[in-house]
């Protein structure tokens, strides 16, 4: 009688006080905000895109010029003047870049994780994680004008057929702003393998090198996989770099060719930004047609962050 | 027999060199990254800054008076006193950065705001926060009564009575708001005294409360209000410098009163070192006595196309006479923008998913969400802008507003997960310490919870804005010109910004004059801000991990 | 425990010394409050040191935004003279946008977010449509002439004349010759270098109305294409047997680097020059290039007043033809534009 008394009057369900509620509804709208973000990404390009192709545009209820959607997905030619829509000539410069850039980030990328994790010095680490932090902070725009002014001259002293604006400048400058994105995330799951595995490996008479490459390195594939697609994606949806960089003139060069690195192209993020700033006829189609490369670009980057989301569930190991 | 006589001649040796090599590949791997930018960027600063063409003896004189005694006295420290070397190091750090930012806010206060408006703003919002204050605390109302009269108060405050509900009130204006009372008394104090009481005194509010934390309170007091006095003697006595008084408030207050505070309370609470405040003496004190000798012997520096024109005078069509000061205002103004809504919802939102979001899918939802949204290309993020803010809510394109909130959107993301590691961070035996006396979940996050995190959540957001000024699609996506001359004036001014107008330069007017100097000197002001940003977010971190 | 204050001030003098200060202090540092000005003290984008600022009927200063957007060929010009305009009228806001042609009628203009839409064209009958259904009345304005020069390396002395029929032989994509000789057997057995601007600029668009024709071949592939001009005239100087065209602007800034070949067009070969471009002998490759205000903006002082200056600088030979690289318009045209403008401003303000 008397505690159960005392305890009801001591006990407030303070749940839904006014700060308590306000404060929370307050918090969940900032939450929420988010998924309006994306939804209203997602609405605006469908949409936008649905006025773009032929099969969707009656379905909106669009009269006016529009692009068979066969035509964009398949065509190798874009040429905007001429009412060209070909989004494979784009994605084929996408591509050479992304692999480029890949080719510079990942294997640098997992050796500064591996050397980082394993082998540094806490002073070492100190002055390397900042260092890299600079490195993935210097604006797009300042490596574009890097690989303009200082590396494509490099580059043509080595291959004198290299034109003034490249792909392989383009990606090397891709390359090394992603670096860090990789050593970051391939770090952190490196750190998270379990010393017990690392003890154990030293007490069998390993060196360092044997626990590095054949016991943490194969315990955070997972994780190391999926900072290869994030960085990946990231290479895909550089602009500015690119922009300045590797040209305007939208050629469909083979991505298996190693000496479509020397000549320009004109990857989708790119192309964006020229429909919106050069002087071409045809506001409308090629306004539109801003939509369905940011489209094909977003299907892109979403399905890439899928894949490593589910890599990262499926295939971490669990300790 | 069961043993048998075997010698076993030791384990032998194991090869050590593959193991060598590979820590050397690893660290020439993680090295070439970072020298490769350091190779760019000296290129660049040589471009920009041409330091070949200044005299020999320029440099010779420089060389006597500043370098030497400074790798004299950093050497010694850095072998005998470390921590003094720090306290060196730092103060240096603390001018040159507060320098910085100082340079900013004059920008604001000289072009931007006047002094007047910005002591009516100030005043606006002051008067009416102290009433809440101060009910509050005297008498004893619920939450809910608190917020209404909160709600009155500010209102009265900024509009009068009614304000803009006269049309539906049906009256004329009967009390102005406390702004206008203040834009209509007939004599004010000057326009730096205005500052002083609305700008300085916050911000040695501010300094004292971190000089508390390593000396008393007397004498923290007292060292601020040496500061404050400082402040006033340099904006009186800025004139004679050629120095305006506002900037020279402006100036004194963010550079010398942080610094003088940060100095004298170091050598009050740490008198080991002391010794480490020569190095910044023979750093400022070389300079100073380089500058001296260079001008009366008459040596020519460098002709640097990063120089006081550069950064106070608007695009030309002749590169030697472009600037960057529209963009360099531009940027300011989108920072402050991006920073006001993107800080609240970004920590709002990260406080929702660590704290209040029970473990079910909607949560799941939010959270693969967020991640998606942070590897969204910037260019569609313009995209959004474009069609959301400039189209379907019809805002005029390029302005401030739209090309803040646009940026904000962009690294809100990046917020939302910085903030949720440090949030994250705080130890679980706090919270349920907390929970354990009573506290609600809010009173939690406000006691417990926010002030650990604090320092976590703002280097995530200084490292973000840092991202958000360095961007430029967005911008471009949203109609932002390609060249202003003049300062945007408020939220609906066109509004341009630092890598706009680089690549604006590298691209519209691809000549070699612009490529060889304005180009190279607008890099460079844009690296050194990032620079300045990031050590300021690297130096929170490492402080308060 | 209390501190004692070794300074040994009293608290009464310290309050009479304060006090006494803060008076003379705020005795004489007051101001009078004008109702505050706008913009703060003297920002330094631009002295105002010539007595050229316009004002108002009334004789106040001229105020005001103007947005200006569209092609990045006219872009050049229309920044230099807002430069100009803005150092004598420093409360007027100019900002310019390079969009292209037809996005800046498309998404600016058009819609009513700018004031001028800068064209290297004239403005398409699709754009006035869009433009009057939304209640914009654009007003043409002729403001300069562009000489799109062909060049060849200066070791180049068979190709220094050309036919119109000629150069479209060799741009052809129907054709496209991959020797010299291809196309004139006189000429060398050599493989033609091709340079020349990128498919989305206004040059291109230009070459192939003038040159090879809406309905002839179209423009081959095979050419280095780039935004840049200044590519453009490497690429011609690097090569012997290289050719490439672009804006005059490029060509006069490099005249020592490359050679401008004479284009004949049915009237014997005419070198690309100011004269020629101006008189109009220099065809087809002289296109003029526009600038529309809206009649609607017109009514505003300080942008009647940014058009009249603009009009007024067409014949300006020093800033159009040796600051921009355009052909600045004759007298007689200058003329013609004016009285267009001065109708104009006089139907907004009706």
């Amino acid at each position: 009688m008397g505690t159960d008394d005392i305890s009801a009057e001591l006990t407030r369900n303070t749940k839904n006080a006014p700060p308590e509620l306000l404060t929370r509804v307050f918090f969940f709208i900032c939450a929420a905000l988010s998924v309006v973000t994306t939804a209203s990404i997602v609405v605006l390009l469908v949409s936008e895109a649905a006025k773009f192709f032929s099969v969707t545009a009656p379905l909106v209820g669009f009269a006016g010029e529009t692009v068979s959607m066969v035509d964009f997905l398949t065509g190798t030619t874009w040429q905007v003047g001429s009412g060209e829509y070909g989004v494979l000539a784009l994605v084929s410069a996408t591509i050479l870049i992304t692999v480029g850039a890949g080719v510079i980030s990942i294997p640098l990328g997992v050796a500064t994780a591996i050397y980082l994790s394993e082998y540094a010095s806490t002073r070492a680490r100190s002055i390397l994680k900042p260092a890299l932090e600079v490195l993935a902070g210097i604006p797009t725009v300042v490596y574009g004008f890097f690989a303009l002014i200082y590396i494509t001259p490099a580059i043509q002293t080595l291959l004198p057929d290299t034109g003034t604006f490249n792909l392989a400048a383009a990606s090397t400058v891709v390359g090394i702003m992603i670096i860090p994105m990789v050593a970051s995330i391939s770090e952190d799951a490196m750190s998270a393998v379990p010393d017990e595995l690392k003890q154990a490996g030293y007490g069998m008479g390993a060196t360092k090198f044997d626990v590095s490459t054949g016991i943490v390195v194969p315990a955070a594939l997972s994780g190391i996989f999926s900072s290869f697609i994030l960085a990946l994606s990231r290479a895909i949806g550089e602009t500015m770099a690119v922009t300045v960089a590797a040209g305007s003139q939208a050629n469909f060069l083979p991505p298996w060719d190693p000496t479509s690195y020397l000549e320009g192209a004109l990857p989708m993020t790119a192309a964006m930004i020229q429909l919106l700033l050069s002087d071409i006829t045809g506001g409308g189609l090629a306004y539109r047609s801003l939509f369905a490369i940011g489209l094909t670009l977003f299907v892109l980057t979403l399905t890439m962050n899928i894949i490593s989301d589910v890599i990262t569930q499926r295939y971490r190991e669990e300790y | 027999m069961a043993t048998e006589d075997r010698t076993i001649d030791g384990f032998g040796q194991v090869s050590r060199t593959v193991g060598t090599v590979f820590r050397y590949l690893l660290l020439a791997a993680t090295l070439i990254g970072i020298v490769a930018l350091v190779i760019l960027l000296l290129f660049v600063a040589n471009d920009a800054i041409q330091p070949l063409t200044a005299d020999p003896g320029w440099h010779l004189t420089f060389f006597a008076t500043l370098v030497v005694p400074t790798l004299a006295v950093g050497g010694y420290l850095a072998s005998r006193n470390q921590s003094a070397a720090a306290v060196g190091v730092g103060t240096i750090g603390l001018a040159v950065v507060t320098t910085m930012f100082a340079g900013g806010l004059s920008l604001i206060f000289v072009d931007i705001v006047d002094s007047i408006t910005w002591a009516a703003a100030v005043l606006t919002l002051a008067v009416p926060t102290a009433a809440v204050v101060a009910i509050a605390r005297v008498s004893n109302r619920s939450p809910l009564e608190l917020l209404a009269v909160a709600v009155i108060l500010y209102y009265v405050s900024l509009f009068g009575v009614p304000g803009p509900l006269r049309s539906v009130v049906g009256t004329g204006q009967l009390l102005p708001g406390v702004g206008s009372v203040v834009a209509s008394i007939p004599v004010l104090p000057v326009d730096w005294m205005l500052l002083f009481a609305t700008f300085t005194l916050p911000v040695a509010v501010v300094v004292r409360y971190y000089a508390r934390q390593l000396v008393d309170d007397r004498t923290a007091t007292a060292i601020v209000a040496v500061g404050l006095v400082a402040v006033a003697i340099a904006a009186t006595a800025a004139p004679t410098a050629g120095i305006t008084p506002v900037p020279a408030t402006v100036l004194a207050s963010v550079v010398l009163l942080p610094t003088m505070t940060y100095v004298t309370t170091t050598a009050l609470s740490r008198p080991h070192d002391r010794v480490g405040l020569a190095l910044p003496g023979a750093v400022f004190g070389g300079s100073l006595l380089g500058a001296v000798a260079v001008r009366t012997l008459g040596y020519a520096g460098p002709q640097a196309w990063v120089d006081w024109q550069f950064l106070t005078s608007a695009h030309s069509r002749n590169a030697i006479d472009a600037g960057l000061y529209p963009a360099i205002g531009g940027s300011i103004l989108l920072m402050l923008t991006v920073a006001v809504l993107s800080f609240p919802l970004g920590v709002g939102a990260a406080i929702y998913l660590e704290e209040y979001a029970p473990d079910n899918k909607l949560t799941r939802l939010i959270d693969v969400n967020i991640s998606n949204l942070a590897g969204v290309p910037s260019v569609v993020y313009g995209l959004l802008g474009l069609g959301v803010f400039v189209r379907y809510f019809g805002q005029p394109s390029g302005t401030v507003l739209v090309g803040g909130a646009t940026l904000a959107l962009l690294i809100l993301p990046i917020v939302i997960i910085s903030s949720r590691e440090a949030i994250r961070s705080v130890p679980n035996e706090l919270r349920q310490a907390s929970y354990g006396m009573g506290a609600t979940r809010w009173q939690t996050v406000k006691n417990v919870i926010l002030p650990r995190s604090f320092s976590g959540v703002l280097t995530g957001t200084i490292l973000a804005l840092g991202r958000a000024i360095g961007e430029t699609a967005p911008l471009i996506m949203i109609g932002a010109p390609d060249v202003l001359f003049s300062l945007p004036a408020d939220l609906s001014s066109k509004v341009s910004a630092m890598p706009l107008q680089v690549f604006a330069w590298s691209s519209l007017y691809a000549t070699p004059e612009f490529y060889q100097r304005a180009v190279p000197a607008g890099v460079v002001v844009l690296v050194s801000v990032l620079l300045s940003m990031n050590s300021v977010a690297i130096v929170l971190r490492n402080k308060f991990e | 425990m209390t501190r004692d204050l070794s300074s040994g001030v009293s608290r009464r003098k310290f309050l009479l010394t304060s006090s006494a200060v803060g008076a003379a202090g705020l005795a004489g540092c007051t101001q009078n409050n004008d109702g505050g000005s706008s913009g703060g003290s003297g920002g330094s984008g631009g002295s105002d040191d010539s007595d050229d600022s316009d004002s108002t009927a009334t004789g106040q200063p001229l105020s005001g935004t103007i947005n200006i957007a569209g092609s990045s060929t006219v872009f050049p010009l229309s920044t230099a003279l807002g430069e100009i305009f803005q150092e004598d009228n420093p409360e007027v806001n100019i900002n310019v946008q390079s969009t292209g042609s037809g996005g800046g009628f498309a998404n600016f203009f058009c819609v009513g977010d700018t004031d001028f839409n800068n064209a290297s064209r004239p403005i398409k009958p699709e754009e006035e449509e869009q433009c009057s259904s939304n209640g914009v009345e654009p007003v043409e304005l002729t403001v300069a002439t562009d000489a799109l020069t062909v060049i060849v390396n200066n070791d180049n002395d068979w190709a220094t004349e050309l036919t119109v029929d000629q150069l479209a032989d060799l741009w052809s994509a129907e054709t496209q010759p991959q020797q010299w000789s291809d196309v004139n057997s006189d000429w060398p057995d050599q493989d033609i270098e091709l340079f020349g601007p990128s498919d989305a600029s206004g040059t291109y668009d230009y070459f192939i109305e003038s040159v090879l024709g809406e309905e002839g071949p179209g423009h081959r592939q095979d050419y280095s294409g780039t935004e840049q001009d200044r590519t453009i005239v490497q690429g011609v100087e690097g090569s012997e047997y290289a050719i490439g065209y672009l804006g005059f602007a490029y060509y006069t800034e490099n005249s020592d680097r490359v050679q401008a070949v004479a284009i004949d067009d049915g009237d014997g070969p005419v070198e690309p020059s100011l004269e020629t471009a101006r008189t109009g002998e220099y065809t087809p490759l002289s296109r003029p290039l526009f600038t529309y205000p809206k009649v609607s903006a017109l009514s505003e002082d300080h942008i009647a007043e940014y058009a009249r200056f603009f009009v007024e600088n067409t014949t300006n030979q020093d800033l159009v033809a040796g600051d921009v690289g355009y052909v600045p318009l004759t007298d007689d045209q200058q003329a013609e534009q004016m009285s267009t403008l001065e109708d104009a401003i006089e139907r907004a303000n009706d």
